[in-house]
């Protein structure tokens, strides 16, 4: 019998530093079989050992379409991550996963899509839009809406830099007041304002939005007044989790398993969950 | 259902004979259930209260490890934790642990199976006996069972006289243990223990399950939970001497520089850290989410799921309460 604890093993190809506190390791699954067999879909995520702290969990950060490695993106927070910051190229984790839900993109197509993300919460964001954008055909507007603290809290520059030299995508990068560098070319300001004064068509459109509570909760009513539903706006939960496969008893709000049911939700379905999160 | 008759004399040889073999025999000692060394030490109470603990260590460690690791320079090898499969024969389950192990898996082989939990469970006898006292704490009948009640049984023993017991084969896997004793069971007298299952007193009923469900479903926010977060400790003995409560940790312990083993460790609701983010955000931040996550997990959303309340209505909990919190009181207090 298989044992569902068990993670893969990966070793780290590239690290990325992202910001101060945010590193991207790029990952190559150590048994070939795995390689080639591992599927998921955006959106889903997974646990990440540093053997001897313990496991975190992390969105996949990377577009399912890119078969060739996978890339998760973390902030050095706790004991975790702050055991996987120390580690080099070439150095090994382990992985478990694809757990959860995803973002259900074969749904949206033919829609326009709207993202909008904020800090870390770019991540489980990006995996999505790379997807996106190789089927870019499949979708009619993309927009791109993404905000930080200051200049070098905002992560995947070069992504970014990919994204806005792009005809066929709109991009808007914002940092909070204050948080801006003389050099900086972009928006000031936070993401419901800069949301706002960007003003998308609701239209047709799906809204996928990731980022810190109080983010959300400011964007939402920007989002309502520019006539978007509350059940055409995707977004993510991550609750403390340990096993993630609905076993270890935390992630739940009310009967809702983040885990499993989740981690993508609509706002419609967030409305209705007690708030416990 | 057949019923056969077992002298008690007889049984405790067939005690004897299951510690010859090697295998596990568990019986309720003063405070939990412990495995019998010798068929003697057996005390066939039906007039005792629930052992402190259950024996759900025995399917479910306090503390087990999951996997082996190994770090050289950067690499990772990793060894897959064995699961020790050894038959585990419980003699003397009170009617309240009986179901335990039947509850407990609906979460456990839920979509992912757990092997360690699964292979454990596959191994289990349970020879449940005939409860004949209850104490203020006790409550099973207000979720669905009984002092007789013969559920999660493999074989029940129903007391009949100082010297004998009626014995009924509940399940296939009873069936097939008792086959290889028959030569000390009698033809049973359904008529006998059908006497005897009538004049045990059951506790009174507490509360209407089905409207504590409805009620809680109502009431998430309801100030009653305030007054139960300023009692609780947070203390978790509840979860832990609990027959059903199966939350865990996940955490790596090295016992070298380059090796240690990752383990699967009892957790409880009640713990503030339990729901704690790295980033500081807590969920359940404060006692009375951590106590109302508790009552709703166990008579709600395990319901939802699974079809099943969370609690055999043993009154653990209750009796071990440093600050006397009894839960019967609370759901029973469920209401508007």
């Amino acid at each position: 019998m298989n044992n569902i604890y068990m993670p893969h093993l990966a070793e780290i190809r590239e690290i990325i530093d992202e910001s101060p506190d945010t590193r991207t390791f790029r990952l190559k699954f150590k048994d070939a079989d795995t390689a080639n067999s591992f599927e998921f879909k955006a959106g889903q995520f997974a646990e990440y050992s540093a053997f001897g702290d313990g496991e975190s969990t992390f969105c996949i950060a990377s577009s399912p379409t890119h078969k060739e490695f996978i890339e998760c993106s973390f902030k050095v927070y706790g004991k975790v991550t702050q055991s996987l910051q120390r580690l080099n190229v070439g150095d090994t984790i382990g992985i478990r996963g694809p757990y959860g839900n995803w973002f259900p993109l074969d749904e949206l197509k033919g829609k326009n899509l709207l993202f909008i993300a904020g800090g870390i919460g770019m991540a489980p964001v990006r995996c999505v839009i790379e997807n996106v954008l190789d089927w870019r055909e499949e979708y009619k507007d993309v927009t791109i809406i993404y905000g930080a603290r200051s200049v070098s809290d905002l992560i995947y520059k070069q992504e970014i830099g990919e994204w806005k030299i792009r005809p066929d995508v709109t991009t808007v990068v914002t940092v909070d007041p204050g948080g801006a560098t003389p050099s900086w070319d972009g928006e000031v300001g936070f993401v419901p304002a800069i949301l706002e004064k960007t003003a998308p068509a609701s239209e047709n459109t799906a809204v996928i939005l990731c980022g810190p509570p109080v983010m959300i909760k400011f964007t939402m009513p920007v989002l309502t007044k520019l006539g978007f539903r509350d059940e055409d706006v995707y977004t993510t939960l991550e609750n403390r989790m340990k096993c993630g496969l609905g076993k270890c008893g935390r992630c739940n709000i009310g009967n809702v398993y983040v885990c499993k049911d989740g981690p993508v939700f609509t706002y419609a379905q967030i409305k209705k969950l007690p708030q416990e999160f | 259902m057949e019923e056969k008759i077992i002298t008690k004399e007889d049984l405790l040889k067939l005690c004897d004979d299951i510690i010859a073999k090697g295998h596990t025999l568990l019986a309720p000692g003063i405070a939990e259930y412990v495995p019998v060394t010798n068929a003697s030490q057996i005390q066939l109470d039906s007039s005792a209260l629930p052992t402190k603990a259950s024996y759900k260590s025995y399917v479910f460690p306090k503390a087990e490890p999951i996997l082996y690791y190994k770090r050289s320079k950067n690499d990772v090898q990793l060894i897959d934790a064995d699961v020790d499969g050894k038959k585990i024969i419980v003699l003397g389950a009170k009617p309240c642990d009986t179901n335990s192990i039947n509850i407990m898996r609906h979460l456990f082989n839920w979509d992912y199976e757990d092997k360690f939990f699964d292979l454990r469970q596959k191994h289990f006898i349970i020879i449940g006996l005939m409860c004949n006292s209850f104490d203020d704490y006790c409550f099973c009948t207000s979720v669905g069972s009984s002092p007789v009640s013969e559920e999660g049984s493999d074989l029940f023993l129903i007391p009949l006289d100082e010297e004998t017991f009626a014995l009924r084969i509940v399940t296939e896997k009873g069936d097939e243990f008792i086959q290889q004793y028959s030569g000390f069971l009698k033809e049973g007298d359904e008529t006998r223990s059908f006497a005897v299952i009538e004049k045990v007193k059951h506790p009174e009923k507490a509360f209407d399950s089905k409207q504590v469900h409805e009620w809680l479903g109502n009431n998430f926010e309801s100030p009653k939970w305030d007054g139960i977060g300023n009692v609780c400790l947070s203390c978790a003995q509840c979860a832990f001497v609990c027959p059903v409560c199966h939350c865990f940790d996940i955490v790596d312990e090295d016992y070298s520089y380059s090796e240690g083993r990752r383990m699967k460790n009892w957790d409880g609701c009640q713990f503030g850290h339990f729901t704690l983010h790295a980033s500081g955000h807590n969920p359940r931040d404060i006692q009375s989410k951590r106590y109302r996550q508790r009552v709703n997990h166990k008579f709600r959303y395990y319901v939802d799921k699974f079809g099943q309340i969370l609690c055999t209505g043993c009154g653990r909990c209750s009796r071990g309460c440093p600050v006397s919190i009894d839960i019967k009181e609370i759901v029973a207090n469920c209401k508007d």
